[in-house]
């Protein structure tokens, strides 16, 4: 399909872990067994919890990590396999924002050395008037060309993240928790930048985030990921209004809404998350769910179109049914 | 923990690995040199007949590789050189015998260690001590008085030389003030006291120059340590300043501390070369240095692996014992 | 409001000093807590929420000068004598960090770490104060208490740190527990059960919960007073329903024109606030938000001129915003 930007096929992705030298190495199931698109002009959201395997995803998809099985697919080409300088074209659609914009950028470089950087590596020399307009779309101006990381605040260092991904005139990028290290009133600014953004250069996003309110604000389809898997994904609207998955749904009643003395029906989840070297059988969200019986602890239950729609999916055998 | 068990297996695997590249390694560079030990043994006057006889008795006749698979033999079943009433027998584990000294370089290793071992032992507690206590102090005081002078302690040792320092010793105490003994070793056995009382200068001045790494590093690692949140959360319970710094600060900055005293002391009981010179101790060190002038090979290389040898143990040992001080590596 | 506040804190200030002059982190503030009530102080990052609990607990670095009144039960405890605070940290008054990885000291078991609180203030048995450990971190719904208590911070989860934090400041019943940022490392499951732990706790003990948190959510489910922090000085106070439903500083609106929420519909745009908090001291006169509010303009030079102090509400009981405009912003 022309319009797709990136398509995940079946991805995994293993770690393996090292513990004391006299241990043996286990393997981490960071991402096991994804199937993910981004269409032109998407804003697709990738929500779950800490160690769900969503900044792992991101990587593999940009191609910073080799996956350990499935096909990475840019722009329609399969690129699981393309390595080194062959990369710079692939590199130059999908670019990756980083959650800590104090960490991604190197202290001892200028904003206008940052944002040359990308041209070099596709072997351009860019103009100061094309670093200033890049600067300007970030809400920035010229005067910050010369000037260091540290002299600004973390809402402004994530905007010089963002002028640098955009330096390439990338299709899509990838976002991996661009605001949470942000205070509300800047993450605000930021996500608003992002919209921004979209609308005028018709860039398609992926969103990493644990907020589900932040991913809410912004994004048109979103995907939940559990223990290296997609449980429920679909239109955001859809998603949110009526989720179809247990975890989801207990996901979504558990973000505290700022409203005093709001009604909600929350479902508190026992235990934790389990470890993603050991995942439980079947359904790996069985040892948390409150509908699990027998039959989910036999076979992974796939990604399946939930009643009454077609977009929207969900991984488990007694998905929620919209109440109408 | 049959894990450990198994990873002490698999390391003293590669530590005889090592041990045997490294022989290997040492036995073709020391008889690559131009000299040749059969000359010395030889006696003079040295005719061809007999340097041929020698080099025949030494075994240095045969090929370097042989000699080095001789070499091995003798480690594990022991060798004989010459034969009948002349012959001359190394027991396994062999490492050599020299000639020079008529006696089997393990048994001179054996004799020579408890010098080197006193000498090392005594001065590593001291300098564990003494390091890491003003760097505790030093760490405590960040930037007052008592740091600058834990630091400017710590940068005289480190650049100071150890015979330097020794022979300073020995001109202060020794002759001058006439306060200690000045060379020579008395056996622990034949009198604790007197064994003391000749180790003490060399003792301190390898504690001396020791302490200034542990001073810096203890003192890197409590500042470390005492910035870190759970500090804080200590105070918050209610404990007191020097709980906070002992039962929390230090416990964290101690697995750095033990592996560099590890290595420290692992080298060092391979032989204290200067510190035995200069107090004329008969060491290791010593051993090895006289070996080395006079061209005894067998002493050179038996040395030379035997300080490999501890080296490679004080690895092993100070792995281990990191895993044990440190939760997050033995109860991964 | 029926109860006695047992936490007051009057007119407090804090001050460091750096290598870069003098940063009067909080400048000013007053709150008070009642027994079984939770205050929440809520503002974005260096607006000194942090600091202001730090300095109820007197664990401000020694660069910090605090002044002000900070009463427990009426005792005055800022420069009480170092051993009578510390009777005091962690049995009357505890911290709960936002971090619980690096809170707790990663050498010793969490059964130890909660133990070592108890002792710290009861001259019991090791055995007792084990016991004792055991059944808090029972309490905090730690499964298999007893067996877990023996395990390392780094074999829990982000969830159960949190909870053996919260259990270790709870082992001795503490009148005021003082919460920074407790769920800000967590997920939203796991936040939800912390949440209703400490609400659990609340209402079985009777604590007084101080609530520091810049989660409007976390905040409007759990709080019943609010203190809104902007740049070291009190923004607003008032009840939980005041700041939400009849915010009267123009920054606690922007902080809630800010927040996407989960359970509407995205709105087209969120509102902002522009530019950034300004470094503490950097705003000497007028009113520090003066250079981000939309409402300065309609004010005049008083903004600039004159620093606004919280002044009540007219009829809205004890609901106090620090602004010039005389009415809420939203009717202006
Ligand atoms: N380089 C690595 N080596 C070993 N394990 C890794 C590595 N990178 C990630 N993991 C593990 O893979 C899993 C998924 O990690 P990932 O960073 O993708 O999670 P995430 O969803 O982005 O979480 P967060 O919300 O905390 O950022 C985790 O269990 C993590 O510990
Ligand atoms: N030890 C210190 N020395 C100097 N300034 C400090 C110190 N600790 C905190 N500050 C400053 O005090 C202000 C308030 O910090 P803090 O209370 O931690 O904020 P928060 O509201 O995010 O908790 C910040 O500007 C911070 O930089
Ligand atoms: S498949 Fe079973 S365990 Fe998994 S989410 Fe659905 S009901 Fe729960
Ligand atoms: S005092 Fe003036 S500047 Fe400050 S918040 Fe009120 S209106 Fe805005
Ligand atoms: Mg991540
Ligand atoms: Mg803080």
């Amino acid at each position: 399909m022309p319009d797709e930007l990136l398509r995940l096929d079946g991805v995994r992705k293993y770690f393996g872990v090292r513990g004391a030298p006299w241990r043996e190495g286990k393997a981490v199931r960071a991402v096991d067994g994804v199937d993910f698109v981004v269409r032109k002009g998407e804003t697709v959201g990738l929500v779950g919890e800490s160690g769900s395997g969503k900044s792992t995803l991101a990587r593999v998809a940009t191609r910073l990590l080799d996956p350990t099985a499935g096909t990475v697919a840019i722009g329609g080409a399969d690129v699981t396999k393309v390595r080194g300088r062959k990369l710079r074209p692939v590199r130059r659609k999908i670019q990756l924002v980083f959650q800590d914009p104090q960490a991604s950028l190197n202290p001892r470089q200028s904003v206008g050395t940052i944002l040359t950087t990308p041209f070099r590596a596709q072997g351009v020399r860019p103009t100061r008037a094309q670093l200033v307009d890049l600067l300007r779309q970030v809400g920035l101006s010229g005067e910050h060309l010369e000037r260091y990381p540290h002299e600004f605040s973390g809402g402004q260092r994530q905007r010089i993240g963002i002028a640098r991904a955009l330096s390439v005139q990338p299709e899509l990028l990838i976002c991996d928790e661009p605001v949470s290290a942000l205070d509300v009133s800047v993450q605000a600014q930021v996500l608003n930048l992002l919209a921004d953004l979209r609308d005028e250069l018709g860039l398609s996003y992926v969103l990493v985030a644990h907020d589900l309110a932040v991913v809410r604000q912004v994004a048109s389809r979103v995907a939940v990921m559990y223990l290296g898997t997609i449980v429920e994904e679909g239109p955001a609207a859809e998603v949110y209004s009526a989720p179809a998955h247990p975890y989801t749904k207990a996901l979504l009643s558990a973000v505290p809404v700022p409203e005093p003395g709001a009604e909600r029906d929350r479902i508190v989840l026992s235990g934790d998350v389990p470890t993603p070297i050991d995942p439980p059988s079947g359904c790996p969200f069985r040892t948390r769910c409150y509908k699990a019986e027998d039959v989910c602890a036999t076979k992974r239950p796939v990604l399946e179109p939930v009643e009454g729609s077609t977009e929207h999916r969900a991984a488990c055998y007694f998905p929620e049914t919209p109440t109408l | 923990m049959p894990d450990l068990a198994w990873f002490v297996v698999r390391r003293l695997a590669a530590a005889i690995l090592v041990m045997l590249a490294l022989s290997l390694a040492v036995y073709l560079i020391f008889y690559a040199l131009p000299a040749d030990p059969a000359h010395l043994a030889c006696g003079k006057p040295c005719t061809p007949d007999r340097l041929e006889q020698a080099r025949h008795f030494m075994q240095l006749d045969q090929s370097t590789l042989q000699q080095y698979l001789n070499f091995l033999k003798g480690v594990f079943a022991g060798r004989t050189f010459g034969e009948g009433t002349a012959a001359v027998h190394c027991n396994a584990p062999c490492f050599g015998y020299s000639f020079p000294l008529a006696r089997p370089v393990t048994t001179l290793i054996i004799e020579r260690l408890p010098v080197t071992a006193s000498i090392a032992l005594g001065a590593a507690v001291l300098w564990l001590l003494i390091g890491v206590s003003l760097g505790v102090v030093a760490a405590l005081n960040r930037g007052r008085l008592l740091d600058r002078l834990a630091v400017g302690f710590a940068l005289v040792g480190v650049a100071s030389p150890s015979f330097l320092v020794g022979l300073l010793a020995i001109l202060v105490f020794g002759f001058w003030l006439n306060m200690v003994p000045v060379n020579g070793y008395v056996p622990f056995t034949e009198s604790p006291v007197d064994w003391a009382w000749h180790l003490i200068t060399p003792w301190l001045v390898l504690a001396l120059i020791q302490a200034a790494a542990y001073i810096r590093l203890t003192r890197a690692q409590m500042l470390e340590e005492l910035s870190l949140d759970h500090i804080t959360t200590a105070r918050a319970k209610g404990a007191g300043e020097s709980r906070v710094v002992l039962r929390h600060g230090l416990r964290g900055a101690l697995v750095p501390i033990v592996t560099l005293f590890g290595l420290d002391l692992g080298g060092l009981l391979g032989g204290a070369i200067l510190t035995e010179k200069v107090f004329s101790m008969q060491g290791l060190g010593e051993l090895l240095l006289s070996a080395v002038g006079q061209l005894d090979v067998a002493v050179v290389v038996g040395t030379t692996l035997f300080s490999a040898f501890l080296i490679i143990l004080a690895n092993l040992l100070v792995d281990i014992v990191h895993g044990a001080l440190d939760p997050r590596v033995s109860h991964g | 409001m029926a109860d006695r506040p047992v936490l007051e804190v009057h007119d407090l200030h804090v001050t460091f000093r750096t290598e870069n002059g003098l940063v009067p982190a909080v400048d000013g503030i007053d709150f008070a807590v009642a027994p079984g009530r939770t205050l929440a102080i809520v503002g974005e990052s260096g607006s000194g929420k942090s600091v202001s609990s730090a300095a109820v607990m007197g664990l401000l670095p020694a660069n910090a000068d605090v002044k002000g009144e900070v009463l427990l039960d009426g005792r005055e405890l800022v420069g009480l004598p170092a051993d009578e605070l510390r009777a005091i940290r962690g049995n009357d008054i505890a911290l709960v960090f936002q971090d619980a990885l690096s809170a707790l000291n990663p050498y010793y078991t969490v059964g130890w770490q909660v133990a070592e609180a108890y002792r710290l203030h009861h001259s019991v048995s090791k055995k007792e104060a084990r016991r004792r450990a055991v059944e808090l971190l029972d309490l905090v719904g730690i499964p298999g208490a007893a067996r877990r208590a023996g395990n390392y911070p780094h074999e829990f989860s982000g969830g159960m740190r949190q909870r053996v934090v919260i259990a270790m400041a709870l082992v001795n019943n503490p009148k005021v527990l003082i919460a920074d940022e407790p769920t800000t490392a967590l997920d939203v499951t796991v936040q939800a059960q912390i949440m209703r732990l400490l609400a659990d706790v609340q209402a079985e003990f009777g604590t007084a919960l101080v609530l520091i948190s810049h989660d409007l959510g976390v905040v409007a489910e759990t709080a019943d007073d609010v203190l809104v922090m902007y740049a070291g000085r009190a923004a607003e106070r008032g009840t939980v329903r005041d700041l939400f439903h009849r915010a009267a500083h123009p920054y606690s609106l922007g902080l809630l024109g800010a927040v996407p929420r989960v359970d509407v519909p995205p709105r087209p745009r969120l509102a902002t606030i522009p530019g950034t908090p300004p470094s503490p001291g950097s705003i000497t006169t007028g009113c520090p938000f003066q250079p981000r509010c939309a409402y300065a303009e309609r004010v005049g030079e008083r903004c600039v001129t004159e620093r606004p102090e919280l002044t009540p509400r007219p009829g809205e009981g004890d609901h106090e915003a620090a602004c010039h405009l005389g009415r809420r912003p939203a009717d202006a």
